[in-house]
């Protein structure tokens, strides 16, 4: 460290506050729902090497702390006071960006005629043009339906804009003015960044800042390290799926080995699948990028959570991310829903940490965010669309606590919306927004419990959508023998002759009368059920998020006139621990892994990968055609004779052989 | 109301319940300080009120009227020490209060977890009734179902309970039916309906306004019925008002009703003090620091009127009623100093409080405190504190800060004072940036206020953060210590009122607008009757949320008596817009969501009394050395009682009252003005 303990405490505090700020002044200024509501927006200082040396703690998204901004600075060359740089495109920023809406601009702050750092920050926008409104489309094919690439230019041209740039920008987007309200209130921020900036310089002197901007990574990184230390040294892998791609009836797998040493981890992704030709797909250049690293910077964050949130956080983290793959796609692979493919990113890490720190980590979360939408006829030709709730599930139980029933922040924490407000705006009538009792993972620590909402459709030709819809099929797993939570179920007009349960829907349409019933996943469970303290089990009975029936038969508890039959609950104890099967990830998957084990599919992966982009997702196909054929309609939903198992497992081995 | 008798008010705080007593007769004010009694808070006011009697001569028959903030619903609702409550809730929304707003405090912590509900789900039931967002009836309850639920009421055996239907908002005579029935039918039991108390569209933040309500009201009654008798024994039988978190208050009986509204009054006050303070100064635009032991607080205050928050939180729980908006930024004079693992100053956020406190208070504590620090460097005077009523050990302090220098490389004769002066700008730094971003989200400059100080570090510390956070001008106000005893004391009366309506803004709608409007005057006034208000001043502050259709969030817009057609409602929008965004949009139209009411019964101001002119250069008392930037610097040291009006002093000094010290730094100069005030200003720049 070059500066005192005080100074740097000091200039600590200043700098984060600094980019705290920025993001105030971008919540005040901006006027769209991205910004308002859903917090989707960032800004920071970057140092002279484009990475964050301050980022806020409590405001904007928390995850981006590990972007790169130097490729960009670099792509548009010499800078000037009055300089703005603009990006959306994940290629050409390597990474900055991660899909299209995402504005990025970028300052350099001068002092004295010379480049002392730079303010960074990004709007999720309204929509930047493309196939479909908003620009986000699950089965987008190629980044070119998503909408105006923009590569790194200067939007600012010493404090003008550059008009040929405005005139792009206007001409390829559905809401132009939003996007220049954004622009402006981004714009806003990075000024009163420079402002503070520039105070903060005046009271300490550039070269005392300048220090502090180096001291704060270093310290930040030193601080990972010592929490990483207690990480016991080994390898742990996990491995994890996506229902599908939202194209194809084909689950996606995410593969992780975490290897721990002396405060260093090594993130090995081999072993994910091939980049999908959907648009799930994270653009992370190989690096150490946000979307693979969120779970290291909250387990950062959980064991010491002084840590201040920077780059450095990120100096003891090494990543291996096959080029090709699902986590680091070649051009022009979409990416527009990168967040989904994130969710189960964050899933496998979550798993291989927990072999690692069973007494730390939680089982699985619900790992489903449904922003569930109503597109209803306005009476005028057009149509009124809102969301009417963005639905999660619960967070995963861990050593000593139950999960969290109806909440889940893994990788976005958004508000949900009053049934109110939504009511008085679409013509529906919301019945039911509740929990969803039974569905979280049995355990010593029960897991939190996944979510309902039911609601009448009151004007005819109404379309709904679901996307984010996972974990229909994959469970979320429980931990250390607790069970996984109940998967997720779509069902139009439930408790009727005309029930309907439904899989995946891109577009609903339904008419005045019916009801729509999204069910929610419940989280997992940690530690055997047997050993849950039945008195815990009486009082989730009493608070209804188990039932009486599920109290005995998923926790062997015997329940009689509202208290604890101890005689009964010991017998039915004995039989669960008799019974050893306890499968933490559901039977689903089980049988999945028996056709397609691990380690055969790791192989598969690596050579699928190493195939050129042109043939790997037709091979992949075929391959999966020709191993599915041996199995049962509904696999692995439904079983499947040993024979068959058998069988596919040949014929993928033989795959995997031939590649 | 006794117009003639004093005006007492009366702040209890954690540490000490202080009073201000207003004379009518010749308009003196009188200070008082007892210590705090929080196993039992009335005992130290009904002590109190008797020795503070005896200082300004009077005797219980002379007291006019009681103002009273109290903390007592606000630490229930943190400790979760409430009443045991139900909640009846439509059908299909018994999770309305574990889902809440369904985020988490934090998406960066496996460990995190969600708040406490305040009503366990098996205390939550179901009715199957509601409304729809248009305000029909869409499903009633009948007799049938009514005794249903009234009877599961009566089995859970609950202290009190909260009622809420959802669209409930829209008619809320539907509701306070309903409530009213199902008390009758479980036995009088006490039922708040949230359409009732505060009938805005969102229904978590509104049945959480009933469930607070209903969770503090048996503990409150209790309360005020003890201080009532307490009181009367002595011989006080002037009527009792209640402070509230809006910066007005409400009679006794009212604050039995509604007890929601007086949960953040304590600081309140202290705001609405400072704001009329300032006004009669002639200072247009304030921040208030307020200092305590365990934090400090900062609130915006223009014109002579506080800003008012519609979504502050409450122990982990939002609360939309309209209270003075408070911003916590930081360190108390409690707060620890200490040094982390990898060698950084920190200070805070643990408080070693009032037990043991800080260590010169000689009670245990081993940590050195921010007011550790102050002795160290000279700010405090050992023998002064709290008027020469509490000795502090500098030695012990000093020693402390050495321990904590030695640890951060800071040794010699000056390592204590190094690191005391170090821990004081950490703590400094912290507050400034706390400061910045609070006026950053609300678009506005530190450097065009003026900071206004109170409680006990307030004044000690002041000169240091508007130093820090180029405020260049402070003002302090006579008996800083025991200032939210004041703005009680001078609390208006001040109820608000709200109904969602959510239209278009046309002629029908503001024809509706009006309409409703004048619905809540007429349940203002004769709210504002029954308190047994007597004044003519009444005022109407009318206001509405609106947005442009289609965006996410509303803006608070004040609509004044002019505003009575659509046009002029959709400018007074457009003006706000335009103010906050830069621009208006005249193409999309303009919503009404909510519209909003307080009404007013203005008080009798209390003004400070005018003090005798000083000679310009008053006389110091002694000189005492403190440390800035490093070396040790002499310090003239003055009386605040002898200051004279007009008087100048130049930093450094120091300038100690009973109740506090404050410090004036090199580069400033401080001036008393008639009323008392000690204007801090900058010299240099």
């Amino acid at each position: 460290m070059k500066l005192d303990p005080v100074t740097l405490a000091i200039l600590g505090n200043k700098l984060a506050a600094v980019s705290e700020e920025m993001c105030l002044t971008l919540q005040r200024t901006g006027r769209t729902l991205y910004v308002k509501e859903t917090a989707d927006f960032a800004c920071a200082l970057a140092g002279l090497d484009g990475r964050f040396f301050a980022y806020p703690r409590s405001i904007g998204v928390s995850g981006f702390v590990g972007l790169e901004c130097g490729p960009a600075i670099a792509a548009v060359g010499t800078l000037e006071p009055g300089d703005v740089i603009l990006t959306n495109d994940p290629y050409r920023s390597e990474g900055l960006a991660t899909h299209l809406p995402d504005l990025h601009m970028i300052e350099p702050y001068f002092h004295n005629g010379k480049i002392v750092a730079y303010g960074w920050c990004f709007v999720h926008c309204s929509d930047v043009g493309g196939r479909v409104p908003s620009s986000i489309s699950p089965v987008n094919t190629e980044i070119f339906q998503e909408g105006l690439r923009i590569p790194p230019v200067k939007l600012m041209k010493k404090g003008e804009m550059n008009p040929d740039v405005a005139l792009f920008l206007n001409a390829n987007s559905r809401t132009p003015d939003a996007n220049m309200g954004d622009i402006r209130a981004m714009l806003a921020a990075l000024a009163a960044g420079r402002r503070r900036l520039e105070q903060t310089i005046s009271q300490h002197g550039a070269e005392t800042v300048s220090a502090a901007a180096v001291d704060l990574v270093a310290y930040s990184a030193e601080k990972a390290r010592t929490v990483l230390k207690r990480v016991p040294a080994g390898t742990y892998s996990f491995d994890d799926y996506l229902d599908d791609d939202a194209a194809t009836r084909l689950p996606v797998r995410v593969a992780v080995s975490a290897t721990f040493a002396d405060g260093e981890v090594h993130l090995d992704f081999t072993g994910t699948d091939p980049q999908v030709s959907t648009a799930m797909n994270i653009p992370s250049r190989g690096r150490p990028h946000a979307w693979l690293t969120l779970r290291v910077l909250a387990l950062v964050n959980t064991l010491d959570p002084t840590t201040p949130l920077n780059v450095g956080m990120l100096a003891p983290v090494k990543i291996t991310a096959p080029e090709g793959s699902l986590v680091n796609p070649q051009e022009p692979a979409a990416v527009g829903v990168r967040h989904a493919a994130a969710i189960r990113v964050n899933d496998v890490l979550n798993g291989a940490f927990g072999k690692a720190l069973p007494d730390v980590m939680p089982a699985a979360s619900s790992g489903t965010v449904i922003p569930v939408v109503m597109a209803e006829p306005d009476g005028h030709g057009g149509r009124r669309v809102q969301v009417i709730e963005p639905m999660i599930g619960g967070t995963g139980a861990r050593k000593g606590r139950d999960g969290i029933d109806g909440r889940d922040s893994g990788i976005s924490n958004l508000a949900n919306n009053p049934v109110e407000t939504v009511e008085a705006e679409l013509g529906i009538e919301i019945t039911t927004y509740a929990l969803r009792p039974n569905s979280g993972g049995a355990g010593q620590w029960r897991g939190g419990c996944g979510m309902e909402l039911t609601f009448r459709v009151l004007t005819d030709d109404s379309n709904v959508l679901g996307r984010g819809l996972e974990r229909l099929l994959f469970r979320p797993w429980g931990s250390n023998g607790g069970r996984p939570g109940m998967p997720g179920q779509l069902i139009l007009n439930r408790g009727t002759e005309r029930e309907k349960h439904l899989g995946k829907i891109d577009v609903l349409t339904v008419n005045s009368g019916d009801t729509v019933t999204f069910l929610t996943p419940g989280a997992g469970g940690w530690g055997h059920p047997a050993a849950r303290d039945p008195q815990a089990v009486l009082q989730d009975v009493a608070n209804g998020f188990v039932t009486i029936e599920a109290a005995a038969s998923d926790y062997g508890v015997a329940i009689v006139d509202g208290v604890v039959d101890a005689v009964k609950t010991e017998s039915l104890r004995k039989g669960m621990v008799a019974s050893t099967a306890v499968n933490g990830q559901g039977v689903e998957r089980e049988r999945w892994d028996q056709a397609f084990p691990a380690s055969v599919m790791d192989g598969l992966n690596r050579s699928l990968v190493a195939l050129p982009g042109s043939v790997r997702q037709r091979r992949r196909r075929e391959i999966f055609d020709a191993v599915l054929a041996e199995l049962p309609e509904g696999f692995p939903r439904v079983a499947a004779t040993q024979t068959a198992v058998n069988a596919a497992r040949q014929r993928l081995e033989a795959a995997a052989g031939s590649l | 109301m006794q117009k003639s008798g004093a005006r007492i008010g009366i702040d209890v705080g954690g540490t000490f319940t202080d009073f201000v007593l207003s004379n009518p007769n010749d308009g003196s004010l009188t200070y008082y300080k007892e210590p705090s009694t929080p196993d039992e808070p009335s005992r130290a006011l009904i002590e109190g009120l008797q020795s503070l009697l005896k200082k300004a001569g009077m005797t219980s028959s002379d007291v006019g009227t009681l103002m009273h903030g109290t903390t007592i619903g606000l630490n229930a609702i943190i400790q979760r020490r409430g009443a045991t409550i139900a909640l009846v809730v439509s059908k299909g929304y018994r999770d309305i209060l574990e889902i809440a707003r369904s985020r988490m405090p934090s998406s960066f912590d496996f460990h995190a977890s969600k708040e406490e509900p305040l009503v366990p789900r098996l205390r939550i039931l179901e009715i199957d009734a509601r409304l729809s967002a248009s305000g029909a009836v869409s499903k009633a309850a009948d007799d049938a179902e009514l005794d249903r639920v009234a009877a599961e009421l009566k089995a859970l055996g609950v202290d009190a309970a909260a009622l809420v239907l959802i669209n409930g908002y829209t008619t809320p005579s539907v509701e306070i039916d309903m409530a009213q029935k199902l008390s009758e039918k479980a036995g009088g039991l006490s039922i708040t309906s949230a359409a009732a108390i505060w009938p805005e569209i969102r229904e978590y933040e509104r049945t959480l306004v009933a469930c607070l309500n209903a969770y503090i009201q048996p503990l409150m009654q209790r309360y005020f019925a003890g201080l009532k008798k307490g009181l009367e024994r002595d011989g006080v039988v002037a009527p009792i008002l209640v402070t509230a978190s809006n910066g007005g208050s409400l009679s006794l009986v009212s604050a039995h009703e509604r007890p929601v509204e007086t949960i953040l009054s304590g600081p309140a006050s202290g705001v609405m003090a400072a704001a009329r303070l300032a006004e009669a100064a002639d200072v247009k635009s304030i921040i208030t620091f307020d200092m305590g032991g365990t934090s400090s607080d900062i609130a915006v205050a223009q014109a002579g009127s506080a800003e008012l928050a519609t979504r502050t939180d409450i122990g982990g729980l939002p609360l939309v009623l309209p209270v003075v908006d408070v911003s916590a930024i930081g360190a108390g004079g409690g707060s620890i100093v200490w040094v982390d693992a990898h060698g950084l100053l920190k200070v805070g956020p643990q408080s070693a409080g009032a037990m043991p406190g800080p260590v010169s208070y000689g009670r245990g504590g081993k940590e050195p405190a921010v007011t550790d620090c102050y002795l160290t460097l000279g700010y405090i005077d050992p023998a002064g504190f709290l008027g020469g009523r509490m000795k502090l050990d500098v030695d012990a302090a000093r020693k402390a800060l050495a321990e904590v220098g030695a640890r951060i490389g800071l040794t010699g004769d000056d390592g204590a004072a190094l690191a005391a002066e170090g821990a004081l700008a950490v703590t400094t730094a912290g507050m400034a940036t706390e400061l910045y971003k609070t006026l950053a989200s609300r678009g506005l400059d530190p450097a065009a206020f003026a900071l206004v100080p109170f409680g006990g570090a307030g004044p000690t510390h002041a000169n240091l953060l508007a130093a820090e956070a180029g405020i260049g001008r402070v003002v302090i106000p006579p008996a800083a210590g025991t200032f939210c005893a004041l703005g009680a004391a001078a609390a208006d009366l001040r109820r608000d009122f709200v109904r969602s309506i959510r239209r278009s803004v046309d002629d029908k709608t503001a024809a509706l607008m009006l309409d409703v409007m004048k619905e809540l005057e007429d349940e203002g006034s004769a709210w504002l009757d029954r308190e047994g208000e007597t004044s003519q001043t009444r005022r109407f502050e009318r206001g509405a949320d609106m947005r442009y259709a289609g965006q996410a969030y509303e803006l608070r817009v004040k609509l004044d008596e002019n505003c009575r057609d659509a046009a002029s409602i959709a400018e007074a929008f457009h003006l706000e817009h335009e103010r906050i965004y830069g621009f208006r949009d005249t193409d999309t139209d303009v919503e009404l969501g909510t519209v909003r009411l307080a009404v007013v019964g203005v008080t009798e101001n209390i003004s400070q009394p005018e003090i005798a002119a000083g000679s310009g250069k008053p006389a110091c008392k002694g000189e005492r050395p403190i440390f800035r930037f490093g070396k040790w610097v002499s310090a003239g040291v003055y009386d605040r009682s002898a200051l004279g009006a007009g008087d100048q002093i130049a930093g450094p000094a120091i300038i100690e009252q009973d109740d506090t010290t404050t410090v004036l730094l090199p580069g400033w100069s401080a001036r008393a003005d008639a009323l008392g005030n000690l204007h801090l200003e900058r010299t240099v720049q």
